[in-house]
């Protein structure tokens, strides 16, 4: 659907995204995770036409001599509508921009607000919502010209619970009949949503695949997460030392430890021991699976937040 | 203590914000040399037409043309031997001559009656019943007018004395062209008054064109199949209506409130609709250097200010010609469209003067708002639609 090959976009001396090259399929949903600044908006607004590559080249497959804006409905990061149109009104104005008529126009647009929820804030000014609903008008205002690529940029950023799950569940009805790009920090919505992830830092793609086969990339099992309370440097260090010794992996963080074994429920007995001979002083044990974000953290040494 | 951080805090803020700061302290300055620039620079010049129609009169078997000796009197007066700067040009005719003044090829138009020598001659022999007749025809509402004709008036009589050794032997009439000599000071400034109803376009149309980059929206516009053309169309077009809309509730209200005037409402249209155009494409240099509706505001108040208070639009206002085309004379002023407007508009309601009289201010208007609209169309595709 979209070949991407050498992409490189400088501003001066600072590069924002490194000669990336990578593929998306039809009716997929493509995940591209990374920390801010990693160059995700960069990316997407180059796909979309919004800025201009430095070097590189994207085609979209079989879709080559169509214009590209009819293919590409964008959802950007910030809310962006006209204040004092009602939700209607900006869609209707919009799909007349993508050259529709009137009468498609309007049907499309009854549906997407029906599809987001808002079909009874059609006549409300976009500039009266609420922050959830503002989100959706502007998912709406993507979608309203039928694009087959919906390009999605942190959707559920500044979302209310029930506006998120609202959205989670569009994005995965949506993704089965068009492509869906979505750029998040947010591991857990690019592992709930995404077929496939890219995972990029400082402009560079590192890794893409499935999220089950990203988080393989650091080992089968779960993680031990020990959340501790003052405890001296030394103390911990001496802890890790006995943990290696147990042949278990461990990344002392700064508040806890990170410990992984393929059967690590086994091992708690003997983990509480050592913590216990140690000295350490635990405040709460959680258990949890491997995340994107332990595969992000194992490629750049960083979390997502950093 | 917090005073002084407020104060620390608040001098960071204005210095940061410089381009503003920048308007703000260089308006006044700015103003005194444009002042200066259009007026203190500029010397006055009075034209005026003298139509003599004098036929003459036999004395001593001489034939004695009184008419052509008060024109050779009349250039006498040049810059050397008076301070004024007073033209005399003797035209062939009343009508080419009514035209001349009509077109402000002049300032006043002198018609010496054709039993002037006769009457001048019977003063010479102490008839006192006999009056030179002498008629002065112009636009009273022009200042030029006024000052041509007090100087001329006192040449005159100065000639006069001269020749009769008499004191203000002279019957002067004056003639008002179009409704000029029944206009009352308020007919006098309507005109202006209606341009600057469309200066004020200026903010309207700027936050028009600036608020879809305020909001962003632009980038929903880029990324339609919406071309540049159509989306400065659109938003001038609603901006024109409003421009006509606003000059007609303008007219409405002086009309409500006594204003006389002659000539087509139709092309009072014309001119409002193209100056509002001209507003318009100006305001799109201002939407163009501009982000947001303050800055427009503070940006703004530059060419506002120029337009209303350098073109006639306030208050009339003269300066050198720079040049001339095809006897249209092209000033500092004449570099904005409110200029020609309100000369149009004068033609128009005051002279009742036709479409064809005013083609020279129509065809200024159009061309500066070709180039307003060039320049505000390059800068703001360049810096607000361009892909980065």
């Amino acid at each position: 659907m979209i070949k991407i090959e050498g992409l490189r976009k400088k501003y001066g001396e600072f590069t924002a995204v490194d000669r990336l090259s990578f593929d998306i399929f039809e009716n997929e949903i493509f995940g591209l995770l990374g920390p801010n600044g990693a160059g995700k908006t960069t990316t997407i607004s180059i796909i979309c036409g919004l800025l201009t590559s430095s070097e590189g080249k994207i085609t979209f497959g079989s879709n080559q001599g169509k214009d590209p804006k009819s293919l590409i409905g964008y959802c950007p990061q910030e809310n962006i509508f006209y204040p004092r149109l009602t939700c209607l009104e900006q869609l209707l104005f919009m799909g007349q921009m993508y050259g529709l008529t009137s009468k498609t126009v309007k049907a499309k647009a009854i549906e997407v607000l029906t599809l987001m929820g808002l079909e009874d804030k059609m006549n409300v000014r976009a500039n009266n919502l609420s922050g959830g609903m503002k989100r959706r008008l502007n998912i709406c205002m993507a979608l309203i010209h039928n694009p087959e690529i919906l390009i999605l940029d942190e959707p559920e950023s500044g979302l209310d619970p029930q506006s998120r799950i609202l959205v989670r569940d569009f994005i995965k009805v949506i993704g089965k009949e068009k492509t869906v790009i979505l750029t998040t920090h947010n591991m857990d919505e690019a592992d709930r949503l995404c077929d496939r992830v890219a995972i990029i830092d400082h402009g560079k793609l590192l890794l893409l695949d499935t999220p089950q086969n990203l988080k393989k990339t650091v080992g089968e099992g779960d993680i031990l997460e020990l959340v501790l309370e003052n405890c001296a440097d030394d103390v911990i260090n001496q802890f890790a030392e006995n943990v290696a010794l147990l042949s278990m992996n461990i990344k002392i963080n700064a508040e806890s430890v990170w410990i992984k074994h393929a059967n690590i429920i086994e091992k708690l007995p003997a983990i509480k021991n050592l913590a216990e001979k140690n000295g350490l002083t635990i405040s709460e044990i959680k258990l949890r699976e491997n995340t994107l974000e332990d595969v992000f953290i194992h490629l750049t040494g960083r979390n997502l937040r950093q | 203590m917090k005073t002084l951080s407020i104060i620390s805090k608040s001098l960071k803020e204005q210095i940061r914000s410089y381009w503003v700061l920048l308007l703000s302290l260089s308006m006044g300055p700015f103003f005194i040399f444009v002042y200066f620039l259009i007026v203190e620079s500029s010397k006055p010049l009075y034209t005026v037409l003298i139509a003599n129609n004098d036929i003459g009169v036999v004395t001593n078997g001489e034939q004695i043309n009184h008419g052509n000796y008060l024109i050779e009197y009349f250039k006498s007066f040049n810059s050397e031997t008076i301070s004024i700067p007073f033209t005399v040009t003797v035209v062939t005719d009343n009508i080419s001559g009514i035209e001349s003044v009509k077109k402000r090829k002049a300032d006043a138009l002198i018609i010496v009656d054709n039993s002037f020598s006769q009457d001048i001659d019977k003063r010479i022999l102490n008839d006192s019943t006999a009056l030179p007749k002498v008629e002065f025809v112009g636009d009273l509402t022009n200042t030029n007018y006024l000052v041509s004709a007090v100087w001329a008036n006192e040449i005159l009589n100065e000639y006069t004395l001269q020749a009769t050794h008499n004191k203000r032997t002279v019957e002067v009439s004056e003639t008002g062209l179009g409704t000029s000599a029944t206009m009352s000071t308020f007919d006098m400034i309507v005109p202006g008054i209606l341009i600057v109803s469309l200066i004020m376009l200026m903010f309207t149309a700027s936050i028009a064109f600036v608020s879809e980059v305020e909001n962003k929206t632009i980038m929903r516009l880029k990324l339609s199949k919406i071309t540049a053309f159509e989306f400065l169309g659109g938003i001038s077009m609603v901006q024109l209506s409003v421009g006509i809309v606003s000059v007609l509730l303008t007219l409405l209200t002086a009309i409500m409130l006594g204003f006389q005037y002659t000539g087509s409402i139709f092309i009072m249209i014309i001119i409002a609709s193209l100056t509002s155009l001209s507003i318009i494409a100006f305001s799109l240099i201002i939407a163009a250097i501009t982000e947001s509706a303050n800055e427009v505001l503070v940006v703004g108040n530059f060419p506002m200010f120029l337009f209303m208070f350098f073109t006639g639009a306030a208050f009339p206002l003269k300066s050198d010609t720079l040049f001339s085309i095809t006897n249209y004379p092209i000033n500092l002023q004449r570099l904005m469209t409110p200029t020609h407007a309100i000369s149009a508009l004068n033609k128009t309601l005051i002279m009742n003067m036709n479409l064809s009289s005013i083609i020279p201010e129509i065809i200024s208007i159009i061309v500066l708002t070709l180039l307003y609209f060039l320049t505000g169309g390059m800068i703001f595709k360049k810096r607000h639609l361009k892909l980065t």
